[in-house]
């Protein structure tokens, strides 16, 4: 079967393992490196995971659908996070998220038709003290609001 | 308060390009607590430092962390680890992080001295998935010190080895959980495990293992560097040696992280002279002083030296040392339900009580909320709370259960008042 | 020694007893539902709680070992309360669909929930369903009434050596199921339905076919291998409905095989033959028994003859066929037949590292110790008379005459002259010894069909026939 991981992939797994005393402890950083690169985890990489840690596909998919982190849909080019716990929920995270979604037209859930921008509800990100705090891809938005949301869309609407 | 120049972490937060080697190296006297270590000291030596510093665990438990490094059996046949957990996510909680991305060194000669304490040659750091760039950060760091010498082989002609692996979690709070931790780190479910065993008998990939908290384990360097006992006496209260990184946000002017001796403060000396007072000139209305699990307080609570025996003294617990400070606009209804809506979120689904309980408990709460509730249901949810704490095989059923048990004793007239229909959700 | 305390009665126990067993054996029964003893511990379920002095919590019995002077109690408020609390959490999403579930009568659920649970339902919120997937031909699933016990994850990770059912998600959205909706792979699926505490995981055999609490129950022993998995057949009616394991720790475990569960299916089998018959012109003819016992008696008189002896045959068909032969005549050749290549105990072992085995058939090993022997090759003579339990693979057989005594079907019927029908393991009594030496005794649960007549009984007719021929 052609492989849908890149050679970096393997080349980084390659690489942990000797930082591990059995290769199943390589799931978790697999799961994260197959994300990076495919920005989702279709059951068809999942299965190339499997395979190369040499476990059970089953077993892949039961560790991926534990964790939030792991997109088993496809996500838009731009995954908004906007955390919704206490410390985020008493600085006004609520209005931040109706906010953001009237902006973008999408509940939070789902991504926009044209596949720019994945809007979902975070929980506590850890970052509670310069809360409300969003997690825009792999950065933090810190003291957040809503000229701050509103420009960080438009920033990246032209990023396109 | 502390005077900025005699605090072990703060004075050196807030600017970049404190986390390099070569500022720690100068400013803090990198590495030298971990060559005096390496260069002449016993395992049990360490060990003993430790245990006479009185460093509490700083993750929530508060276990002291000598006596935790104790249990690592000496003879075992097996590899020893050392995880260092940087899952921080009780809600409220983000300390660990700005020792991440500010004194990384500190959290790396942490771990280089408790790993050689307790025979340990390869540490893992259990970073949760989405502290990205502070994963990155801690690699370079790492790389940087390797690079020096300070951690690979033979470190400082000792022939003493060890490596460190920062290994990222991938969103679960139940991570933060020890053991759920350690089944994450060896690529499974992040599930609790039944105890006994304990990790330090049969902890990471089934060998000797102590886990530790990111500022429990960076200040194991100031122990040494200052010696146990004078570590302790900067505690200001028994049993609690010292500084204490505090998380404070919520309704308070200045929100941010702060450090004070232990014990030394009241709660309310935090807010005020930390937090600046209540944001545009509120009232007070609750404190919720250590992660949003720990029992909330009411305004007339706070004048309670905030430790950990204090605070388990009024009922409530220090946890994490996150207070979230909340104000007299605050829906406790809704405020309640967005907690237990967490809880329900993050339950790994293992346990009965913990799986079905606290999405009952959200249910019971959202309908209260909504207006759809009997008066009855809060009796109900009162009750489903204690079938829910104490009976769970990890803490997360009693995470869950403490916040409705106490909102519920302290404001009852809120959750009543939406339930008579005197209230409606806006 | 050592001994605790449980509920003020002294109990010896061994160390490294959990609560559970240590328990049970005071007789005092604590529930469960995730705890399994042939599976690890997970204690996930917390039902079986218990109080123990100085633990300021309940604690688990499943995941507690029992400790010198430690004292237990089972049956406090606390643990009272703890228990109701678990009881009304598992049936918050449970569709209370005992009616029409075929675990009802004989689920924990329900057995729980009457001795723990309370009587008042205190939640009012929509259950949680699912959408089944189809899970092959062994096993129903019906999620909804999950309880998340993991006993089905755990039976394939550790016994089955196969991780198929998992838990997908987590908290109250896990999903207990196969990956996309695969269909089940292990050769143990059976199981599956016999450790699932509830309804969720059924046998698709039994779907409909009857309450369970109106089948009997006998105990017997599996003919489907040497290895002797110990079992019970539930009939009632003179039907067979099912089979299901029985707890033998030195043999099966809690386990057995599907093809040994539903092996049974054969011997209540349309095409099984159970009247004896000849062979006419245009194929086999029903006759009566003293006409099919004379014409095999005059076939064995003269000429080379040949009884082979299928190894599913207890000992004392053995040894009453060896015995009758010496007694009919001088040189009938004895060979026995059951797997092929798998001819002596020493050829058998196990062919899965799970229970199965080598040997197709249940009494190799007693064939063997009776001193028979197994044929080598082709079964050639004048006459072959071939006798078998039912499952034994018949060899090929070059006779002038040859005929069948035992359990056959129509198409097997065919290569013989004449069939004299016996009886099924289900329908006798009698020794098999297993691979490892093991003797054991299999029981008669139905009666035979038609006029199935045991060996003894045929060769007791023989004899006489061969006497009164003798007289005239």
């Amino acid at each position: 079967m052609e492989k849908l991981l890149s050679q970096k992939f393997y080349q980084a797994m390659n690489e942990l393992e000797p930082r591990y005393p059995n290769k199943k402890a390589l799931i978790l950083p697999a799961l994260h490196q197959a994300q990076a690169e495919c920005g989702w985890l279709p059951p068809e990489v999942l299965a190339e995971v499997a395979a190369y840690i040499g476990v059970h596909e089953a077993q892949i998919r039961e560790v991926a659908s534990f964790y939030t982190m792991y997109n088993l849909k496809p996500v838009g080019k731009n995954h908004l996070r906007i955390c919704t716990n206490v410390a985020c929920c008493l600085r006004g995270a609520d209005d931040l998220m109706s906010y953001a979604e009237r902006k973008l037209g999408i509940a939070c859930g789902e991504t926009t038709p044209d596949g720019m921008f994945t809007l979902s509800e975070e929980e506590c990100l850890g970052a509670c003290t310069t809360a409300p705090v969003m997690m825009a891809n792999d950065d933090y938005v810190e003291n957040l609001d809503i000229n701050g949301l509103n420009d960080w869309i438009e920033r990246a609407k032209n990023d396109r | 308060m502390i005077a900025e120049q005699n605090t072990l972490f703060i004075q050196h937060f807030w600017k970049d390009s404190n986390r390099t080697l070569e500022y720690y190296l100068k400013h803090m006297n990198g590495y030298e607590a971990a060559k005096k270590v390496l260069g002449g000291m016993t395992p049990d030596q360490v060990i003993d430092e430790v245990k006479k510093a009185n460093i509490r665990g700083r993750g929530g438990a508060g276990f002291p962390m000598g006596m935790k490094w104790s249990f690592i059996p000496k003879n075992s046949e097996k590899p020893k680890y050392l995880v260092c957990n940087a899952d921080e996510s009780e809600p409220g909680t983000c300390k660990d992080r700005q020792i991440i991305r500010y004194t990384p060194h500190l959290l790396i000669e942490g771990l280089l001295i408790g790993s050689y304490a307790i025979g340990c040659r390869h540490a893992y750091v259990y970073i949760r998935g989405e502290y990205v760039r502070e994963a990155q950060l801690l690699v370079a760091a790492i790389d940087e010190a390797r690079a020096a010498g300070y951690l690979g082989k033979n470190i400082f002609g000792s022939g003493f080895d060890l490596e460190i692996t920062v290994h990222r979690g991938a969103g679960a709070y139940i991570c933060g959980e020890e053991t759920g931790l350690l089944n994450s780190l060896e690529g499974k479910r992040g599930e609790p495990r039944v105890k006994p065993p304990f990790p330090a008998i049969s902890g990471a990939f089934s060998c000797p293992t102590a886990v530790n908290n990111v500022e429990s384990i960076a200040n194991v360097p100031h122990v040494i560097r200052m010696g146990g006992d004078a570590f302790a006496g900067l505690g200001k209260i028994d049993k609690s040696g010292g500084t204490r990184l505090i998380s404070l946000s919520g309704h308070v002017q200045k929100p941010g992280v702060y450090e004070m001796q232990a014990g030394s403060m009241t709660l309310r000396q935090i807010i005020d002279q930390f937090g600046g007072g209540l944001l545009n000139g509120r009232r007070l209305k609750a404190v919720i002083p250590g992660g949003s699990s720990s029992p909330v307080l009411t305004a007339e609570e706070i004048d309670v030296v905030y430790d950990v025996e204090p605070l388990m003294k009024i009922g409530t617990m220090m946890g994490s040392a996150a207070i979230m400070v909340i104000n007299e606009d605050t829906d406790m209804v809704k405020l309640l339900l967005r907690i237990t809506k967490f809880y329900a979120h993050e339950s790994c689904g293992q346990c009965t009580p913990c799986r079905e309980g606290c999405h009952w408990m959200e249910s019971i709460l959202h309908k209260i909320l909504h207006g759809e509730a009997k008066p009855a249901d809060i009796d109900l949810l009162v009750d489903v709370a204690g079938n829910i704490g104490g009976k769970t095989l990890c803490a997360l059923g009693d995470a869950a259960a403490m916040p409705v048990q106490s909102f519920l004793k302290k404001f009852r007239p809120e959750f009543e008042a939406y339930v008579k229909g005197q209230k409606r959700h806006a | 020694m050592p001994k605790c305390l449980i509920d003020g009665k002294e109990v010896e126990f061994s160390p490294g007893e959990n609560l559970v067993k240590v328990a049970k054996r005071a007789g005092v029964e604590i529930p469960v539902f995730c705890y399994h003893p042939g599976l690890s511990v997970v204690a996930q379920c917390r039902m079986c709680y218990v109080e123990v002095e100085k633990m300021p919590k309940l604690q688990t019995a499943c995941s507690t070992m029992a400790a010198e002077g430690m004292v237990v109690k089972t049956q406090s408020e606390a643990v009272k309360k703890g228990r109701q609390g678990t009881m009304e959490f598992l049936l918050l999403n449970h569709p209370l669909d005992c009616p029409i579930c075929d675990k009802a009568g004989e689920c924990d659920l329900q057995d729980n929930s009457f001795g723990h649970g309370s009587a008042n339902m205190r939640h009012s919120e929509e259950r949680r369903t699912y959408v089944d997937v189809d899970m092959g031909p062994v096993i129903q699933k019906n999620m909804n009434r999950c309880i998340h016990c993991t006993r089905c994850i755990r039976f394939g990770d550790e016994v089955a050596g196969i991780h198929e059912m998992v838990a997908i998600k987590r908290g109250n959205n896990i999903d207990i199921t196969t990956i996309d909706g695969k269909q089940l792979k292990t050769e143990y699926a059976g199981n599956y339905s016999d450790i699932c505490p509830t309804g969720s995981l059924t046998l698709k055999d039994f779907r409909f076919k009857k309450r369970a609490w109106m089948l009997k129950k006998t105990e017997t022993v599996c003919e489907g291998c040497s290895k002797g998995c110990n079992m019970e057949i539930q009939h009632e009616g003179n039907v067979v409905y099912r089979c299901v394991p029985r707890e033998n720790l030195e043999i099966n475990k809690h386990w057995m095989c599907d093809e040994g569960r539903f092996n049974y299916r054969y011997t209540q089998d349309e095409s099984r033959i159970v009247d004896p018959t000849l062979r006419a012109p245009d194929g086999h003819k029903s006759a009566a028994w003293q006409d099919v016992v004379a014409t095999l008696e005059s076939k064995i008189r003269g000429g080379e003859v040949l009884f082979l002896l299928g190894t599913d045959l207890t000992n004392e068909e053995l040894s009453a066929i060896r015995e009758a032969a010496s007694t009919l005549r001088t040189g009938i050749k004895i060979r026995t037949f059951g797997t092929l290549g798998v001819t002596k105990t020493s050829e058998d072992g196990s062919a899965d590292n799970i229970l199965k085995m080598k040997s197709k058939t249940s009494n190799l090993n007693g064939a063997e110790k009776l001193g028979l022997e197994p044929l080598a090759g082709d079964a050639k003579a004048d006459t072959v008379i071939v006798f078998r339990g039912g499952r034994a693979a018949l060899p090929r057989v070059e006779a002038k005459w040859s005929a069948g005594v035992g359990v056959f079907n129509r198409e097997e019927a065919s290569g013989f002259d004449s069939v004299l029908p016996g009886l099924a393991f289900t329908e006798k009594e009698g020794t098999v010894v297993n691979h490892a030496g093991i003797g054991q005794r299999i029981s008669r649960a139905v009666r035979p069909k038609g006029t199935c007549k045991s060996v003894p009984e045929v060769l007791m007719s023989l004899l006489n026939t061969k006497s009164k021929a003798g007289q005239a």
